[in-house]
């Protein structure tokens, strides 16, 4: 008997290249394919939407611990053409380099090849969708063009490095561009033959290809059935598994991407085991500073020990702070409304439009609130509310620019939810929004309502809310502003280990990108009655573990803070050994307007009293997480 | 070599540490270290086993003659107000009312009650045995039995074979507070002195009745002195071999005597913790009562040496008067999850650590469960 198997779910880069590799897979009826850009291909085997996909492969290296099917690949064994750095000067010349952070085994191979060509000395690297990267061209500035416009711009610029051809020449050994990638045991023999046979087919109909390709895009049809017959390679065997291993060498010894402990073929786990690095060996190397997979995250968070994950993530606390000291801050969480309109599953507070227990906080209030937060030597407000669509982007200005004038304090404001909330609101591109909240005094964007940031978990528990990709867009737009932000998640609904880990690393890529988040913080889910979820896992001690490898994978975000205010200040001052270098903030009390400023005392002292208490120096920061004032 | 690390060679050969090392310990800055070593012995000693039971609290009378700076439970006069005694009537009633699912010990912790006849006491645990034979009653802590010897004109032998007579099956380990006469003189001038708390224990030891031992840590008292205490227990233990399990109390500073004294924080909770299943190498169990940490901190505790976190309780009431952030009791589910949630084999026991049931390690499916609200710690029954 049979046992019929799902259709086998093929993603698939759809660029040029990649065509010969997918050519008639669609009409094959137990397939699906899709094809999107490298970054969603990638998406879709980290979050499980796809069983094989054709990948960068440098994505492979941060999802980690995944099979290729041997014998397909997109390489070069030299010049490629289509992957080039274009100046007007010599390479050693330049001085600012532009290149579409979204291509990231380019943007890989290119670091490497600069870094190498120029004798370690980097260029400032600037990220810029291709257009605006090749108009950026001139005087001490080059760009990394890839694909269509590499071959567009062929001959126009004096000087071009091949990056393939660098490559063959430092190493000797072709380079893999991308190649077919998945899960541990996602793919059987037969559907690797599949896609052999789709490749065999491709090969043969590279000029028709070519030709398609040339009628749709008007490039030259001569040119681009020379580039898919000779400038790509579609071999995978053994000489380009080397040159895989050294890339992968070479980027983790850079620190670009996490180490591969070894590039594997489907066919080689059915000879024989894969072999695995420690538990212990990942953490010596988290450590040190060496960037983790998600796969590697995932392990640690399955079999590493508590003490093991806390003491490897309080020696990255310490690397990054060697000082000892836990800052925190003095702020006021002021939620200007509870009128909102996406009625999430896990949320007591907001309100329709229209209810009774519907408000927007009174300019009386918040004179109340704001004068009590400057009498208690307060910096700054947290100010977040509900989608109330009454209150528009003027409102929004006025209140700002009063906040400013009259108090003076920092303004800590909107998150990424009601900044593109006002964007529709208004019809209004998200950086117009962020573009007039600055001007009006914004400070910095808080990190809520990230929850997790894969979206077949907030489908769930937030239908309303924005997708993964427009809540880090919102971010990657204020960072490039100069906005700061801080990052958070909150899992324990519906998530798995799987989920944390990728949200964990869609921070850290958009970080790669902007470094404009200050400090990540997270919090399993808080159950109040008039929720509708249940909550998944959670606990203290998988807080203080899922802190701990937060801390560990975010290697690129300079603060981790201790959630006290959901964890309560005992297992937040516990969180202090599990690699926090942050308090969070002590807030005034809500409700407690007239003895406001005594609570605050007593919370501020109490706060100092923990961190000390838990072997640190403590002092108050702001937003960007300077002192204000000497540890003790 | 480092202090702490000829202090693990120590402890990882079994060699038994000394005051000094002790001391070290509470003096080591990186608590994680302290921590992961106390784990490695309670890991030698039980594995994963976590030990809880189904317990009734009760106490049946807050009116006390002594007056200890860190209670905010006791009232000194039968007519003060907010003091109660309760009926015998009352007292079994607690029991009564719970024989659906009935709890296998009951757990009593009085006041010292000047007005009571000693008769009171053993009709109590008479009428206990009454309602259910096969209970296990674990009542009076060291100071009652002396009180009991002072104020009836009796020997603690005849106390508590009175007592035994009655149905008494063990002794709780309160009222140890802190041992040393610097501390104890000026904390709880006016009741059992340590060795006569100890001499208790000895004395019931010998009748082969189990007792466990508490320190009650976390107001004026230094680490030296907490290190008195510990010594103290385990020279008593090397003598008798009577003391099961062994819990650290935090001082919470509510509505008592040394309210201006912050609570001991998280962090020294662990590290006491630590430190006694290090010290105390003749106890066999270590136990985090959750009463006094949180269930929350008392589930970190899991990993830092406690094997044991206490049981359903019920009803507490001394540590709920002194502000406690914990719920007054726990439901057998909730004691399973938070164990589970450790990632530790939750045991139930009896109060001998004789297995009632013994749980898989493996969390069931998260939606068969019912898990606990941890703001207001509310049953809820999951959906999905």
């Amino acid at each position: 008997m049979t046992i019929e198997r799902q259709k086998l779910r093929v993603a698939a880069v759809g660029y040029l290249n990649a065509r010969p590799l997918t050519f008639g897979l669609d009409r094959e009826p137990r397939v699906t394919v899709e094809q999107a850009l490298p970054s969603e291909v990638a998406r879709r085997i980290a979050e499980d939407e796809a069983d094989v996909a054709l990948m960068p492969i440098a994505a492979a290296a941060t999802i980690g611990d995944l099979r290729l099917v041997r014998e397909c690949a997109i390489g070069a064994r030299g010049h490629v053409r289509s992957v080039v750095l274009a100046s007007e000067r010599p390479l050693e010349e330049l001085e600012e380099i532009a290149l579409d952070l979204s291509s990231r085994t380019s943007v890989a191979l290119a670091r490497l090849i600069v870094r190498r060509l120029r004798g370690g000395k980097e260029p400032r690297w600037v990220g810029r969708p291709a257009a605006k990267a090749i108009e950026s061209i001139g005087e001490r500035r080059g760009a990394v063009v890839i694909g269509d416009p590499a071959l567009t711009i062929e001959g126009k610029y004096r000087y071009v490095v091949d990056l393939a051809e660098a490559w063959r020449e430092w190493t000797s050994l072709p380079f893999v561009f991308a190649a077919w990638c998945g899960r541990e045991g996602g793919l059987d023999a037969d559907d690797e033959r599949l896609l052999l046979d789709a490749k065999h087919r491709g090969l043969e109909h590279r000029d028709l290809i070519a030709d398609e390709h040339a009628a749709r895009t008007g490039l030259d049809a001569t040119s681009l059935r020379a580039y898919l017959r000779e400038a790509i390679r579609y071999e995978l065997g053994d000489e380009e598994r080397q040159g895989l291993v050294r890339f992968y060498d070479e980027a983790a010894r850079a620190g670009i991407l996490p180490k591969v402990e070894s590039v594997r073929f489907y066919d080689d786990d059915r000879r024989a085991p894969a072999p695995r690095v420690s538990i212990d060996g990942l953490l010596s190397r988290a450590a040190d500073g060496e960037r983790l997979s998600a796969a590697d995250g995932e392990r640690l968070l399955a079999e590493g020990k508590l003490f093991d994950l806390g003491l490897a993530a309080d020696a990255v606390r310490r690397r990054k702070h060697p000082n000892d000291v836990v800052t925190y801050i003095v702020d006021r969480n002021v939620n200007y409304t509870n009128v909102c309109i996406t009625s999430c599953r896990f949320c007591a507070f907001y309100r329709p439009v229209g209810h009774a227990e519907g408000y927007v906080l009174s300019r009386e209030v918040l004179t109340q609130k704001l004068s009590e937060v400057v009498a208690a030597g307060g910096v700054q407000i947290l100010l977040q509310g509900g989608l109330n669509p009454d209150l528009r982007i003027e409102w929004y200005e006025d209140l700002f620019r009063w906040i400013k004038s009259t108090f003076g304090l920092g303004l800590h404001a909107l998150s990424p939810e009601e900044i593109l909330f006002l964007a529709r609101l208004e019809d209004l591109s998200v950086r117009r929004v962020l573009e007039r909240l600055h001007e009006a005094g914004l400070d910095s964007v808080p990190g809520g309502g990230a929850e997790i940031l894969v979206d077949h978990v907030r489908r769930k528990i937030a239908k309303a809310k924005c997708t993964s990709e427009e809540w880090l867009e919102v971010m990657r737009v204020a960072h490039q502003m100069g906005l700061r932000s801080s990052c958070t998640m909150m899992y324990g609904t519906v998530d798995v280990a799987r989920d944390r880990v990728n949200h964990l690393v869609k921070l850290r890529d958009l970080q790669d990108e902007t470094r404009g988040f200050t400090a990540f913080f997270c919090w399993d889910f808080q159950y109040e009655q008039g929720t509708h979820i249940t909550p998944g896992e959670t606990g203290t001690h998988l807080y203080l573990r899922q802190q701990a490898v937060a801390r560990l994978m975010l290697d690129n975000v300079d603060h981790v803070g201790a959630s006290w205010v959901t964890q309560g200040p005992d297992v937040g001052q516990i969180a202090l050994r599990f690699g926090a270098d942050d308090f969070g903030s002590v807030m005034f009390e809500e409700n407690v307007v007239s003895s406001a400023g005594t609570t605050f005392c007593t919370n501020a002292q109490g706060m100092e009293a923990r961190i000390r208490a838990a072997g640190f120096k403590a002092v108050r920061r702001n937003v960007r997480y300077d002192w204000l004032g000497e540890p003790g | 070599m480092s202090t702490f690390d000829r202090i693990a060679a120590k402890v990882r050969a079994g060699t038994r540490l000394d005051a000094e090392d002790a001391l070290a310990l509470f003096h080591e800055p990186d608590v994680l270290r302290v921590g992961a070593l106390a784990n490695e012995v309670r890991e030698r000693l039980h594995g994963d086993r976590t030990y809880f039971n189904r317990n009734l609290r009760i106490e049946v009378t807050n009116v006390c003659v002594a007056s200890c700076l860190f209670c905010s439970f006791a009232k000194l006069e039968a007519d003060a107000p907010g003091a109660s005694t309760m009926s015998l009537e009352e007292a079994w009633r607690e029991l009564e009312t719970r024989m659906a699912e009935p709890p296998s010990e009951v757990h009593i912790v009085n006041g010292l009650h000047p007005g009571l006849p000693f008769t009171y006491y053993e009709e109590l645990l008479r009428g206990f045995k009454r309602i259910k034979p096969d209970i296990h009653l674990k009542c009076f802590t060291a100071v009652e039995i002396h009180f009991f010897a002072a104020h009836y004109g009796m020997t603690y032998l005849e106390v508590l074979t009175k007592l035994r007579a009655a149905g008494l099956d063990s002794l709780p380990g309160g009222g140890a507070e802190i041992f040393h006469p610097e501390v104890r003189s000026r904390i709880s001038h006016d009741k059992a002195t340590a060795d006569e708390y100890l001499e208790v224990h000895r004395v019931a030891h010998a009748m082969g009745m189990p007792t466990n031992s508490t320190m009650l840590y976390g107001h004026i008292e230094t680490f030296d002195h907490r290190v008195d205490h510990l010594m103290r227990l385990r020279a008593l233990q090397d003598e008798t071999g009577g003391m099961q399990a062994f819990i650290p109390l935090a001082f919470h500073p509510d509505g008592n005597g040394m309210k201006h004294l912050p609570a001991p924080t998280a962090i020294d909770d662990l590290r006491t913790i630590a430190v006694s299943r290090l010290v105390l190498d003749n106890v066999p169990h270590i136990k985090a009562y959750w009463v006094s940490l949180t269930p929350d901190v008392a589930q970190v505790a899991l990993r830092f040496g406690a094997d044991d976190i206490d049981g359903t309780i019920v009803h507490e009431t001394i540590y709920a008067a002194a502000g406690s952030r914990s719920p007054s009791g726990l439901s057998y589910e909730e004691l399973v999850r938070l164990i589970r949630e450790a990632g530790r084999t939750p045991i139930e026991r009896d109060t001998l650590y004789n297995v009632v049931r013994e749980h898989s390690k493996s969390a069931v499916p998260e939606a068969s469960l019912k898990v606990r609200d941890r703001r207001t710690q509310r049953r809820l029954e999951v959906v999905s």
